[in-house]
């Protein structure tokens, strides 16, 4: 290899480290977009009609453009309520001359419409070039776009019906728009100072005020599912009415429980709590037979017998058949020792609620 | 008075297809304003469509017909330049005619 060409390599390493220089974090990913990229990429229309294309079009030439691309959706004056809201409608003449749409006031309107909301033409020109129609986006000229927004311009009697729209007097049109004068800026979506101050926004300021909590705050947020005291009883008692079995089980309601004075009453209802979360009540009801025998039945059948508490803690635990039909009672290994204990004691006392 | 109507009329292949916009609020006369009193109904009665002199359309409007209605349909025959005229007459008295050519 020749020294020459050691060089020219020496070279273009270094200028490719240059030309990577912005895209230091992402080491040979990507690079930067041409002028020609930015430039089809870069179509937006702003509100002070930077960006607006050359070109018009008139009313005329607008109906045939819309009645080949944009009515099967909107509508042949814009009026459709089938797939979108509608464009045209709500406004009137004295709107024109206020800048303000009255039906969005006084809600005289049955819907808010395209013409009756936007305050800018430059947005209508914008989406319309950027987003329509849906099917086949920017396939549109300039010169269609200028056409097809004096046709919507003309149905909302903003423009005359021989009115030729292009770059040059749209800004004309900016100033009959029903509602250019509707739009606030004075809250804290809008970026920049204050309009006092030059900008736009109103300097950042949110428009809620929740003040963060500085003291006694909780830990942790809970989401649980709440009915309220008064409502306990407005369907007797949800766990009654609903499957014992699934993923969703009723709740236990009723009058209100009487606060804890009675120590064995609330260690009832928690051993009751416990019978629902460790899935015994899916084959076992209080007072009824489900897939294996209700806790009354149970409690009838070892009335008496001293050994009984033994015998069920080794049934639950070790599982069981044959003592009431041929259903097995699977083994329920994954219950702790003292919490089976805690429910045969409770099923031997009567499996009260309370 | 009431503003005008729309109206799109275009003929192909014989056929003439005529699209109807009206301005109408339709009031139906069961509607009560946030006072609690009832809004008077006010809703189109009849409508005709006309192409040239002859009556080509002639319908029953009610009160279950939607604020601005639209309205479309074909007729046999009309030809460029022809013009085809649609009036309607509402529960006041209140009538309005919009003529326009076939496209």
């Amino acid at each position: 290899m020749s020294r020459f060409s050691k060089t020219l390599i020496a070279l273009l390493v270094a200028g490719a480290a240059t030309s990577a220089m912005a895209f230091d974090r992402y080491q040979g990913i990507g690079r930067p977009a041409t002028t020609a990229e930015v430039k089809a990429w870069d179509i937006d229309v702003r509100p002070d009609f930077v960006g607006l294309p050359k070109g018009s079009g008139n009313v005329d030439r607008g109906i045939e453009l819309w009645e080949t691309h944009c009515a099967s959706c909107h509508g042949v004056f814009g009026e459709s309520n089938e797939v979108f809201t509608p464009i045209v409608g709500g406004t009137t003449l004295k709107d024109i001359e206020t800048g303000r749409v009255e039906a969005l006031v006084t809600g005289s309107s049955p819907q808010r419409t395209t013409l009756m909301k936007v305050p800018t033409v430059s947005t209508l020109f914008d989406y319309i070039q950027r987003a329509m129609p849906w099917t086949a986006p920017k396939s549109l000229s300039p010169d269609d776009v200028y056409a097809i927004l004096a046709y919507l311009l003309n149905l909302g009697e903003i423009v005359p019906a021989d009115y030729v729209l292009s770059d040059e007097n749209i800004r004309e049109v900016q100033e009959r728009m029903p509602n250019r004068n509707g739009m606030t800026t004075d809250h804290g979506m809008w970026p920049g100072a204050s309009a006092a101050k030059g900008g736009i926004g109103n300097g950042g300021k949110p428009d809620v005020k929740n003040v963060a909590c500085m003291k006694d705050c909780k830990k942790e947020v809970e989401i649980v599912s709440a009915l309220p005291d008064y409502a306990q009883d407005a369907h007797g008692n949800l766990a009654e009415q609903n499957r014992p079995v699934g993923q969703t089980r009723g709740k236990q309601t009723g009058a209100p429980s009487e606060p804890a004075g009675d120590g064995k009453q609330s260690a009832a209802a928690a051993t009751l709590a416990l019978a629902n979360e460790k899935g015994c009540m899916a084959c076992h009801g209080v007072a009824n037979k489900i897939i294996g025998p209700g806790y009354n039945e149970i409690a009838q059948k070892y009335q008496g017998q001293a050994d009984a508490e033994a015998k069920l803690i080794a049934k639950v635990k070790n599982g069981g058949q044959g003592t009431w039909g041929a259903i097995p009672m699977p083994p329920q290994g994954h219950v702790a020792d003292e919490d089976i204990k805690r429910l045969v004691e409770w099923i031997l006392e009567g499996a009260k609620a309370q | 008075m009431a503003s005008p109507m729309r109206i799109r009329a275009a003929a192909k292949d014989g056929v003439t297809e005529v699209r109807v916009l009206m301005s109408h609020v339709m009031e139906t006369g069961q509607r009560k304003d946030s006072s609690g009193a009832v809004i008077p109904a006010h809703f189109i009665t009849e409508l005709t469509a006309k192409h040239n002199d002859k009556v080509v359309l002639s319908a029953e409007f009610g009160p279950s017909v939607s604020t601005n209605p639209y309205l479309a349909f074909k007729f046999n025959g009309g030809a460029k330049g022809d013009k085809v005229a649609v009036t309607w007459v509402d529960n006041k008295g209140e009538t309005r005619t919009d003529e326009v050519q076939v496209a």
